[in-house]
């Protein structure tokens, strides 16, 4: 829940997300859900030339499970907030 | 089905539901006054790439593909197979992404080509990786690090 939750403060913002197929795809945040599966809006792929098939691909669903990394800007990132978030949720589970 | 009944059934994947419903919207094409679907282009897992009509999908991302074709592309060749009616599990799904029809699909450079020389453009590319494979693995004794 903790980083649905998260995923949810970070919609509208520019984030990278590179697949496990080595896939990057950059894009503006547009939804999450509850197995992380991620909606990307204007999507732009990082190495355009090794995948001539989405060119012309503007908004995407990507499945949660096939997320490597999910980059984001340091600058949008409140690292205290996280950290007090993931504290409060450990206690919760222990 | 009326829109609500659909909300109730999926109502722990809402989220989801919208997404994706939103790839299925009607537009009105703005010259002719015609209505048409947009095609989706569905990644899988094993790196094929098809191309259809979203008919249905669960929150597991299972979907279903009407007028499917798998667009297979190998070096600046291409072709499009024609599959029919698909349902894909969504175990196998990597992305759902809806292609623009005002852009290129593909860039220029690329050649339409019949199914079977992509098929033996397919079958050249496997050899050629295979024999760099195993001739890497020939080498891996010599210890090059």
């Amino acid at each position: 829940m903790l980083f649905f939750s998260y995923f949810k403060d970070l919609v509208g913002r520019e984030v990278t997300v590179e697949l496990k197929n080595d896939l990057a795809i950059r894009g503006t945040l547009h939804s999450v859900d509850q197995y992380l599966n991620i909606k990307l809006e204007n999507t732009r792929v990082v190495d355009q030339d090794k995948y001539p098939h989405m060119l012309s691909v503007r908004n995407c669903f990507i499945r949660g499970s096939v997320v490597r990394y999910v980059q984001l800007p340091p600058e949008e990132v409140d690292i205290e907030l996280l950290h007090d978030a993931t504290r409060r949720e450990a206690r919760v589970v222990f | 089905m009326p829109l609500n009944v659909l909300v109730l059934h999926y109502k722990n994947c809402l989220v989801t539901y919208l997404c994706l419903r939103s790839l299925m919207v009607v537009k009105h094409a703005s010259r002719d006054r015609s209505i048409f679907i947009e095609k989706l282009l569905v990644l899988l897992r094993d790196g094929r790439k098809l191309l259809g009509l979203l008919r249905s999908f669960d929150q597991f991302a299972n979907v279903v593909l009407e007028g499917a074709c798998e667009r297979v592309i190998v070096g600046d060749l291409y072709c499009d197979i024609p599959l029919g009616l698909y349902v894909i599990r969504g175990e196998n799904v990597v992305i759902i992404g809806e292609l623009d029809l005002e852009k290129e699909e593909l860039p220029s450079r690329m050649n339409p080509v019949s199914e079977d020389e992509i098929k033996r453009a397919q079958k050249a590319e496997r050899e050629a990786t295979d024999l760099k494979g195993s001739m890497r693995k020939r080498m891996e004794f010599l210890d090059f690090d």
